[in-house]
């Protein structure tokens, strides 16, 4: 049905004209057929009762007379070719004639018709009469029928085969104008050369003609859009490459052509360049003269013929220029450095000094990272500029940070975040009251990586929260089964991180260790964010817990903030303590923090108790607490009392 | 059995008639009187008479005719119930009841009164010799190559007879 379907339209168009043709002719033959056989043989029959009723009365008379003889009257029927045999039999079925034609073994089909002889007078039956009929015009007459259709049936198929011809021939230009319209294309004109053509493909002709004007007269419009379009992109592109590879505000090109620039081209030496306390200057004129401050200073870059490029920020840098040995690149920075600390800017009528301080990376593999690794060697040492040296090993320390920190996120997962705590011992009882909680990260040996080895990366890293938060956790659920009192040392970022003061409230909450705890805060710390400490003090202290100053005694050590903050314990600097025994000064200072302590009605604690000796000078001070080695190592402790 | 009978009886007394001849009338006489379409206006009684008309002594040839008629037929023939009787001609010519008539051997003058009074009643007449249709007389029955009913056509238009019409198709007229 599909092949039907998908056929070509001649053969459609054949196919249904041989199918009715087919079912036509069929019909009428068979009609035809059924008609004929049943006239002819009618007829014969007809002729063949003509013949009995011709001598059937006086069969009929002569076998009711009892007349034997009745050659002569039969004479007239026998003597037709046609009769094959007449049988004539009386009332008792007796035999009265048995005639047969001589020489009739005839192939041919025959017709048999008997009929009734009846009495003249009564009309009853006497006997019966047959006549065996010869069926041979009948069946030459059907040969003749067969004949007649056979030459029909072959003009037909010849009429067929003609039409059949004459519907490809009829059909052709819709092939020659298929054959044209597939090669067309946008932008060329066909025509169509067609030899002969009925209106309709005249008409298609003519449409597709029209059409192929519409599709000319578009495709030159679409040819010209896209040109348009072309130029347009292209602009685009130049724009979008321009925003890509050039900074917005300075117009220099950034980063990313500078790494383009050092892919394509053999020069591996780079300076970069940062303008020192930026930050301020944003912050003191604003971002707008600062933005305007950092065009003043890249136009001035592009005059000292330096080729910059604006890494982004207050930072940008410098490709050593073909031609140009390392040395001669660094004389140039050099200069570079005097110059700018020469140079004044202008900022809204008022003269500002910039002072600059640039890494590089001389012949580097990595000149950018290198370049910056010098350059913040170079801030943190204070120096105008610095230059990449390999063998200080600042690149092998930063692939440290990087795997330690992946250590830290690891162990966190993996709840290998370990808490040990060191006693705190009461000079006046000797007796352990209290103990500092000390996180430890505990290898897959067991073994354990000291805080100072982690903690200032999980500073910077943003772990420093889920570290403390776990700390917590560990030993308030520890304590919550004990009954000494217990400290944990907060960052600043944890004070001034709402979710783990949060998370700290609600760990005191579950575990009731609110009344035991001691947060150690540094001292630098509450100065620097007072507000916030100050605020963090007063919520835990409602709750019930302590706070402690860590590492009381260096830096500033300020009197009055503690008054402010309204702290509970002194933790006297290990650094006091260590060396009170050699050292009158340091003695002294810690007598006056003692001092101070007691006028208040603080307790102190005494670090880095690490002898007798010490342990006896401090208990003769009057400081109230020891910790240290002396009186006490870290130690993992259970839930049991000890 | 019947036809042994028949045969010696008309051995026997009628040895001056053609046998085979007299055989084929009595078996044909009374069918011939069937065919006449006009019988049942003839004769006062249901049956119809058929009568075997003799002249002078020739009663016996007459009876014995009559003898077989019944013997053959038993008094039916078709639809039709018949008697036969014997009459002389004298007889015959006073009767108008009469369906048939079948003449034995007799002179002319008789032959042919019994003719015209055959015509004027319109009573078939049949005779035993073909000859005396030329006196009149309506049909016979001869044997020749085979038994051929002889008609006269005068008589049959004259006595304005009616007889079956494939009668006429078997039967040879005569003028």
């Amino acid at each position: 049905m599909n092949r039907f379907k998908n056929a070509r339209l001649s053969s459609k168009l054949f196919i249904t004209l041989v199918a009715t043709f087919l079912i036509i002719f069929a019909t009428i033959t068979l009609v035809t057929f059924i008609i004929v056989r049943d006239l002819t043989m009618s007829t014969q029959k007809e002729k063949a009762e003509l013949l009995i009723d011709a001598v059937e009365p006086s069969i009929s008379l002569s076998l009711f007379l009892g007349v034997k003889d009745m050659g002569n009257k039969l004479s007239s029927i026998t003597r037709l070719d046609e009769v094959i045999a007449l049988q004539i039999t009386d009332g008792n079925g007796k035999s009265v004639l048995d005639y047969h034609q001589y020489g009739s073994a005839s192939s041919y089909e025959t017709i048999k018709i008997s009929k009734n002889l009846m009495e003249p007078s009564s009309l009853k039956p006497i006997g019966t009469i047959t006549l065996t009929y010869s069926g041979e015009e009948f069946s030459k007459t059907m040969d003749r029928f067969y004949t007649l259709y056979g030459w029909i049936a072959l003009s037909v198929f010849v009429i067929l085969w003609i039409m059949l011809i004459w519907i490809n021939r009829l059909l052709l230009p819709i092939k020659l104008i298929a054959k044209k319209v597939r090669n067309f294309k946008p932008g060329e004109k066909i025509t169509f050369d067609i030899p002969y053509a009925q209106r309709e493909f005249s008409q298609i002709i003519h449409a597709f003609k029209v059409m192929q004007e519409s599709v000319w007269n578009y495709s030159h419009e679409i040819e010209t859009i896209n040109k348009n379009l072309e130029i347009k992109i292209a602009e685009q592109t130049h724009e979008a490459t321009r925003h890509l590879y050039f900074d917005n505000l300075t117009s220099l090109p950034n980063r990313l052509k500078l790494q383009e620039d050092l892919s394509t081209k053999p020069t591996n030496t780079v300076a970069i360049l940062n303008i020192d306390d930026f930050k301020e200057i944003n912050d003191f004129f604003g971002i707008d003269a600062g933005d305007w401050l950092l065009s003043q200073i890249a136009h001035w870059l592009v005059e000292m013929k330096l080729y910059p490029y604006r890494l982004g920020g207050d930072e940008f840098a410098f490709r050593l220029k073909q031609g140009s040995t390392p040395a001669e690149f660094r004389h140039n920075i050099e200069m570079l450095l005097s110059l700018l600390s020469e140079k004044l800017f202008m900022i809204a009528d008022e003269t500002v000094h910039v002072r600059a301080t640039v890494g590089i990376a001389i012949d580097s593999d990595k000149p950018l990272i290198h370049a910056d690794v010098a350059l913040n060697k170079a801030r943190s040492t204070k120096q105008p500029f610095s230059v990449y040296d390999q063998s200080e090993g600042i690149e092998q320390q930063y692939q440290a940070n990087i795997a330690m920190s992946a250590r830290i996120r690891q162990a966190l997962v993996e709840h290998r975040i370990v808490c040990q705590y060191q006693p705190i011992v009461s000079t006046l009882s000797g007796k352990i009251e209290k103990f500092e909680t000390l996180v430890r990260i505990k290898n897959e040996d067991d073994s354990l990586i000291a805080p100072y080895d982690f903690l200032p990366i999980a500073q910077k890293t943003k772990l420093y929260h889920h570290i403390t938060q776990e700390v917590v956790y560990q030993a308030c659920n520890l304590f919550a089964a004990r009954h000494e009192q217990f400290s944990i040392n907060l960052s600043g970022s944890d004070i001034l991180d709402s979710r783990t003061v949060a998370t700290i409230e609600n760990i005191l909450r579950q575990t009731g260790t609110a009344d035991r705890v001691i947060f150690e805060i540094l001292e630098s710390e509450g100065i620097e964010n007072f507000d916030e400490v100050a605020l963090f003090i007063s919520r835990m202290k409602s709750l019930g817990a302590k706070i402690a100053i860590d590492d009381f005694g260096t830096g500033y050590s300020n009197f009055e903030n503690i008054l402010k903050l309204n702290v509970d314990i002194l933790k006297i600097d290990g650094s006091l303590i260590k060396s009170i025994n050699e050292n009158p000064r340091h003695k002294i200072v810690v007598e006056a923090i003692v001092h101070f302590a007691h006028r208040i009605g603080i307790d102190t604690v005494a670090e880095f108790v690490s002898s007798e000796e010490i342990l006896q000078n401090i208990t003769d001070l009057g400081i109230t607490y020891a910790q240290g080695f002396h009186t006490g190592k870290p130690q993992f402790l259970n839930q049991q009392l000890m | 059995m019947r036809f042994l009978v028949l045969f010696f009886i008309t051995f026997l007394t009628v040895h001056a008639e053609d046998t085979l001849l007299l055989d084929a009338h009595i078996k044909m006489i009374p069918k011939i009187m069937a065919l006449n379409t006009r019988i049942a206006t003839k004769g006062s009684s249901s049956k119809s008479l058929l009568a075997i008309v003799y002249e002078g002594n020739r009663k016996k040839m007459a009876q014995n005719i009559a003898y077989g008629i019944d013997q053959t037929h038993n008094g039916k023939v078709a639809n039709i119930t018949f008697d036969t009787i014997v009459l002389s001609s004298e007889e015959l010519l006073s009767r108008r009841d009469i369906s048939f008539v079948y003449l034995t051997k007799m002179g002319t003058p008789s032959t042919k009164k019994i003719a015209s009074w055959g015509i004027e009643n319109s009573i078939p007449t049949f005779s035993y010799d073909v000859s005396d249709l030329d006196e009149g007389i309506l049909g016979s029955i001869a044997i020749e190559r085979s038994t051929i009913i002889y008609i006269n056509k005068t008589t049959l238009k004259e006595g304005k007879f009616r007889f079956n019409d494939t009668l006429f198709q078997i039967a040879r007229l005569t003028e």
